[in-house]
């Protein structure tokens, strides 16, 4: 059997990190992979469309209202192809601490998981830009062990993905690949392909912008499920063998801002 | 699904002071709290009597929003030159672990070579016993205690943390504190009742180094009853079984029997210093075969942990070291209930029995007789 891929998506928020980790689990899926999601976003949206466009409890709405949990089943529930989804869930916006609950959450999930061993592989969608110790929790409880930057050619997703490479390697992770998930700016492919090779790593992946992929997500579907058939389909596929086969990580070197800025000019 | 226990308006004895006696107790020489300057100042202060030092990262505002990282790995390093200690503790704080500290990399890159005990704990459990845990685990991790071992202190763990629900400090959402009866009231009860030849159990039931105080009262009362010519009426019961526990805990059995000498004869050893919570079960089994016509029992330590149903039938005297622990036991049906107030600074760092209250009470009564 081949080791289990544990890896973890990170980019800026509003990106498309969700759709882009629920329909590489989806592919997985079809290829016949045993595979789990982790949101660990608050609005819970890695998982829905592969439940149908059904939420599920969250972690921490279950822990706040001081639940013991126990079972996988109050948790772990099973979508598309048995992908297994999870949802960390959060506080509400101006109360509390998220990046507390993503730790306090994982670490229940570490302890109370036994289906996590079986897998063979782990996506967490990880919120937003690398902000503080719990967005890293994850990686640091040792429960990721590669890591994937989502970007377009913009210079604000840019910004943040150099900003999470800067992360990276303070947590010594390798970073395993970037995604551009395309805004149709142009020259957006040669842009992003550069900041790729400037840090060290490969665009291993081009998403274009498909309102199919949409149409979809509003129906609470994967476009793996409901549009199997296109080509963007076929560019999750090649994504997700893409991931599944690669063995190659890098200690990602940042860039300047300056430097970044000359890239999107 | 379970829901949770009740909520405990009154303070609660920490996580984080738990995982630092935890590491006392594994003959940890250097604490590192790594949190804000004043967190568990008192208790760092008591260790400090008891031998270990506690030091501090003392992270200020800067280090809530950026992080201790550096000043962490900087203590590491600070403190084996030093000190040079041959075991060391890095203990978290709520400050430390809310912002994602990761104890472990500091640890690594400040790359020492005495063992390091990590404990990732902050002060927001309800059972305090977690500190105790994670400070256990993390033992085993590095090699310092075995598995056998490990299981049994969390077989304790689980018995202790019962215990307080059902009849400690964690078995009503408030306890008035209170310092229970008086002692000279009491004190002349117990002659009353030795002149009158009752026939009583003394059980020293103590928590570690609690022991030091609450083994003079069985010493105390074996002094009064052979002045009264009657010590073949009292037996003694104590947990103070030298071949079990942390190095640190047999030591204080060994200190104690040893401060007996010859003059007080402990009938039954009903367990280790660390196993006072499970001890009842012991104290029962003895009681229904040996003891059935007694007359009274003194109990000293933790004595909401033997069970009711054995003492059936005689007059109790109970001495814990917990203001909090007055009302549960009257309401458990002990008559007399004893506070030793300030037990505790003054058993730390002792390694002879300490005189208590009542055993001094009890003494000059006596004398006066
Ligand atoms: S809140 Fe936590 S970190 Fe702060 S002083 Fe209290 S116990 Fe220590």
């Amino acid at each position: 059997m081949n080791p289990q891929k544990r890896i973890a998506i990170y980019g800026k928020g509003g990106i498309g990190k969700s759709s882009t980790a629920s329909n590489v689990a989806a592919a997985c899926a079809d290829e016949g992979y045993n595979v789990m999601i982790i949101g660990c976003d608050p609005k819970s949206d890695s998982s829905i469309t592969l439940l149908g466009g059904k939420r599920i409890p969250t972690i921490l709405d279950l822990l706040r209202e001081g639940m013991e949990i126990e079972e996988e089943g109050d948790v772990v529930f099973e979508g598309y192809k048995a992908v297994k989804c999870v949802e960390v869930g959060g506080p509400e916006p101006g109360i509390g601490c998220a990046g507390r609950g993503i730790i306090v959450a994982i670490q229940k999930l570490k302890k109370i998981s036994q289906s996590m061993k079986e897998m063979d592989l782990i996506i967490y969608d990880v919120p937003g830009d690398i902000v503080c110790g719990g967005f890293v929790a994850p990686i640091r409880k040792g429960l990721v062990n590669e890591a994937y930057v989502l970007t377009s050619g913009e210079y604000m997703p840019l910004y943040a993905a150099n900003n999470i490479c800067k992360g990276l390697s303070r947590i010594n992770t390798k970073l395993s690949g970037v995604i551009c998930n395309s805004r149709s700016v142009s020259r957006e492919k040669e842009i992003v392909s550069k900041f790729a090779n400037e840090i060290g790593s490969e665009l291993v992946a081009f998403i274009p912008k498909e309102q199919i992929v949409q149409d979809c997500e509003r129906d609470g579907y994967s476009v793996l499920e409901k549009a199997g058939g296109t080509d963007i389909a076929e560019v999750y596929r090649a994504l997700a063998r893409n991931i599944m086969s690669s063995d190659c990580a890098v200690d990602p070197r940042a860039l300047t801002d300056e430097r970044l800025r000359e890239l999107t000019r | 699904m379970q829901q949770k226990n009740l909520s405990i308006m009154h303070p609660r004895p920490s996580s984080i002071v738990a995982a630092l006696y935890t590491l006392r107790d594994l003959n940890v020489e250097v604490a590192i709290l790594h949190g804000p300057p004043g967190c568990s100042f008192k208790h760092a202060r008591l260790l400090e009597e008891d031998g270990i030092r506690v030091v501090t990262t003392a992270l200020d505002e800067n280090g809530f929003v950026f992080g201790g990282h550096d000043r962490l790995v900087d203590m590491l390093q600070k403190v084996e030159e030093r000190f040079s200690p041959k075991r060391i503790g890095v203990v978290g704080t709520c400050v430390s672990m809310i912002i994602g500290e990761e104890l472990h990399e500091a640890v690594m890159e400040a790359n020492l070579d005495a063992p390091v005990i990590e404990v990732e704990v902050h002060a927001g459990y309800n059972d305090n016993t977690k500190g105790v845990l994670f400070a256990l685990e993390s033992a085993l991790d590095v090699g310092i205690i075995d598995r056998q071992e490990f299981e049994r202190q969390q077989h304790l763990l689980n018995e202790a943390t019962n215990v307080e629900k059902k009849y400690g400090a964690a078995s009503k959402e408030y306890l008035e504190p209170s310092r229970g009866d008086v002692k000279y009231t009491v004190a002349k009860r117990v002659i009353e009742m030795l002149k009158a030849g009752k026939k009583g159990i003394c059980i020293l039931n103590a928590k570690k180094e609690t022991a030091y105080m609450f083994a003079d009262i069985t010493v105390a009362l074996q002094e009064v009853a052979e002045k009264l010519g009657v010590e073949d009426n009292i037996v003694n019961f104590a947990n103070l079984d030298t071949g079990l526990g942390l190095p640190r805990v047999r030591q204080h059995a060994e200190h104690i029997l040893a401060d007996m000498h010859d003059n007080v004869k402990i009938d039954e050893i009903i367990g280790g210093l660390d196993e006072y919570p499970i001890a009842g079960q012991q104290v029962r089994q003895l009681i229904e075969a040996k003891y059935k016509d007694f007359d009274f029992a003194v109990i000293a330590g933790v004595p909401h942990a033997i069970p009711m149903e054995s003492l059936e039938g005689m007059e109790l005297i109970s001495i814990t070291n917990g203001p909090r622990q007055v009302h549960p036991l009257k309401d458990m049906g002990h008559e007399h209930v004893l506070v030793e107030i300030d037990l505790h600074p003054k058993t730390l760092g002792v390694t002879n029995i300490v005189e208590s209250e009542f055993g001094a009470t009890v003494r000059q009564l006596a004398r006066e007789e």
